[in-house]
């Protein structure tokens, strides 16, 4: 079981396969042939997200991998698919989309991609640096959430104030 | 950095202020607030305080993220003085606003104080939860008023833009750490140079430039700026135009300058291009609108497109002239929107035609607004003008070496000549109007008359008495290298 699991980490293979599913799946999450459901694009959403916490787990940092199900597969997406229920939503309708802009946007992607997978090939990114020291429990996390970065870490709870003000003002039925 | 805990805490006494206060006194809340901040504004200046210049550019703290060099300061000096004007102008804004105005004001606050860590922002991991900070308060600021279907519009415009180019600032990011492993801005000038052919790197230098393309609202990223602007409540209209856009630019400055100098060296024609093209297209699609807010919309594009000026220049004197601009701009534009906030209080949108008879309603307002879109035009005396020539000096001082800044100069008086039309419209409006208006005068608080004289106050003396604003700015500027 050991040498099993050894093999799978050493080796590539599991990064692909995430990889290959994240990309799939998020691609099915907006443009899927076979239903325009929003539910069905929730769940793709859901194995979307689990497959990023296997390439999380691949990083070592299971801690990550961890809070990504447990928060966005599970809390989060459990929200959208109330707010997806209590809207009642219908199969959407077919958009017509614009011919034009439809090729203007796969070009420009398409431009995009081929320029940024030549670069990749050619930098070879992250030859010559030290090789990464994966550490991603809680402890070393914790450590530098309290100490480097104690203050972004502030600023994101004061984020979370505004945004829970922020929500309440927008939902609550009358304000005073 | 107890400049920054004020505010916050500052944010945090309002919002609990609000369950206390009885509805009538709420009024006061928002007084006090501004009041607060403009003590905070005014202790800056005293040398004990932990902004003085004095201290140098050593002084950082918290793993080297946080920095408070010259450059922090000022840009402080400027976040919380806007934020002061702002807050007024709410108080103004209340009775439209209806629910919920003491949050409007805390969250005002709140986005200052988001700015405030911008400024002083030396490492990514900073910098985005700041701006996170500030454009997510901005989401709620935008769709405030929940009743009009425009500001909520606006809102989920901006939301979705906004998210999108987060993702493509954090996308660049994390392409930046990942082939340098530095997210510290000094550690990252030292190794920059190495990677400058790395093209990984230039991704991420291009993706992170097209998140802070999108705060300053420089072309090709633009297209949120009409439809928010327009939508949203006036004050926050105001700080968006006013203090995001700065947020914007102390972090372009800081980035090019202070993080990678090396390759900004090389990426002159991309700024040069960049900023003609969005002064084209803020000028020519300001012409034919007629509502007052859109015109500022459009007019605030051309503007980061002067401003981008400065920056093309890559010079110190381009610097320290996009400070002064700013500081001008910071007038002006605060001038233009308190006008709107009380002439337009009770119309429904900002028609051009709601301001005819201005100039017998409320002399004050009219020259208000009249010098306002001067000094955007850039005429003399006012601030807009020396602003602009100071920039435009700064690129012609460039010409020798790269003919493309001689067109950009060119592109820019193009574009000058052409905001003329649009500005002089809105003037054409208070005093030459053709319908028939309603004279019933406009009352003006005395907070309201004070911020309104003071920004025509800062406008003048900018604009005749350039000279101290220029040498700070300059003294500033040498803390980016």
């Amino acid at each position: 079981m050991d040498a099993l699991l050894n093999y799978l980490f050493s080796s590539n293979g599991l990064f692909w396969v995430f990889a290959f599913m994240t990309l799939a799946c998020g691609g099915l999450v907006v443009a899927n042939p076979f239903s325009r459901n929003p539910v069905t694009s929730a769940m793709f959403l859901v194995l979307t997200i689990i497959s990023m916490a296997g390439l999380f787990v691949l990083l070592h940092a299971f801690f990550l991998a961890a809070v990504q199900v447990m928060v966005y597969a599970g809390a989060v997406m459990v929200l959208f698919l109330f707010v997806i229920m209590l809207l009642d939503l219908q199969e959407e309708e077919r958009r017509k989309v614009k011919k034009l802009g439809l090729l203007a946007g796969l070009l420009s992607i398409g431009a995009i991609a081929g320029i940024f997978v030549k670069s990749l090939m050619a930098a070879q990114p992250g030859r010559g640096l030290p090789a990464p020291v994966a550490e991603g429990g809680t402890i070393p996390l914790g450590k530098l959430l309290f100490t480097n970065y104690l203050l972004p870490f502030e600023i994101v709870s004061v984020l979370l104030l505004v945004a829970m003000v922020g929500v309440i003002l927008l939902s609550k039925k009358d304000l005073k | 950095m107890s400049l920054e805990i004020s505010v916050v805490a500052l944010g945090l006494i309002v919002l609990l202020a609000d369950l206390w206060l009885p509805a009538e006194r709420k009024r006061m809340l928002g007084y006090s607030a501004a009041a607060a901040l403009l003590l905070l504004f005014l202790n800056t200046f005293t040398s004990h305080c932990s902004c003085s210049l004095a201290e140098g550019p050593d002084n950082m703290t918290s793993a080297g993220m946080f920095i408070q060099d010259g450059l922090a300061v000022f840009f402080k000096r400027f976040f919380l003085l806007a934020a002061v004007l702002v807050l007024v102008m709410a108080v103004e804004f209340s009775d439209r606003i209806g629910a919920g105005v003491s949050e409007y004001y805390s969250l005002i606050v709140f986005a200052l104080a988001g700015m405030l860590f911008a400024a002083s922002a030396n490492d990514f991991v900073m910098l985005f939860a700041a701006i996170e900070l500030i454009t997510i308060t901005f989401y709620v600021l935008t769709s405030f008023q929940r009743g009009r279907v425009r500001s909520l519009e606006a809102g989920v415009k901006y939301l979705i833009l906004g998210a999108l180019s987060s993702a493509f600032m954090v996308y660049g990011i994390a392409l930046i750490w990942g082939t340098t492993g530095k997210f510290n801005f000094q550690e990252l000038a030292q190794v920059a140079g190495k990677f400058a052919a790395n093209r990984v790197f230039l991704f991420g230098v291009v993706f992170f430039l097209v998140g802070l393309g999108f705060k300053i609202a420089a072309f090709p990223f633009q297209m949120w700026t009409p439809d928010v602007y327009e939508g949203a409540p006036t004050p926050t209209t105001a700080f968006l135009a006013v203090g995001s856009k700065a947020t914007g630019f102390v972090l372009l400055l800081r980035f090019l300058f202070t993080a990678i100098p090396d390759v900004a060296m090389h990426w002159n024609k991309l700024l040069i291009i960049v900023s003609g093209i969005t002064i084209l297209y803020g000028n020519l699609c300001a012409l034919p609108q007629r509502n007052l807010k859109r015109i500022l919309g459009y007019s605030s594009i051309a503007h980061a497109g002067y401003v981008l000026l400065g920056v093309a220049a890559l010079t110190t004197a381009g610097e320290s002239a996009v400070l002064y601009y700013l500081a001008g701009y910071l007038f002006t534009v605060l001038a233009a929107f308190a006008v709107i906030a009380l002439v337009m209080r009770h119309l429904n949108s900002e028609d051009l035609a709601g301001l005819a008879g201005l100039n017998q309603r409320s002399p004050l307002l009219a020259a208000t607004l009249t010098l306002a879109m001067v000094s955007l035009a850039g005429i003399p005396p006012l601030a807009g003008f020396f602003g602009k020539f100071l920039l435009l000096k700064a690129v012609i001082e460039q010409g020798p070496a790269n003919h493309g800044y001689y067109c950009l100069a060119f592109t820019a008086l193009a574009g000058v000549i052409i905001s003329l039309y649009y500005y002089f419209g809105v003037i054409r409006a208070i005093y030459w109007s053709k319908e028939t208006p309603d004279l019933s005068p406009i009352e003006i608080s005395k907070p309201m008359k004070m911020a309104v004289c003071f920004c025509m106050a800062g406008m003048f003396y900018l604009g005749l008495f350039p000279g101290a604003l220029i040498n700070y700015a300059a003294q500033v500027v040498k803390s980016l290298k």
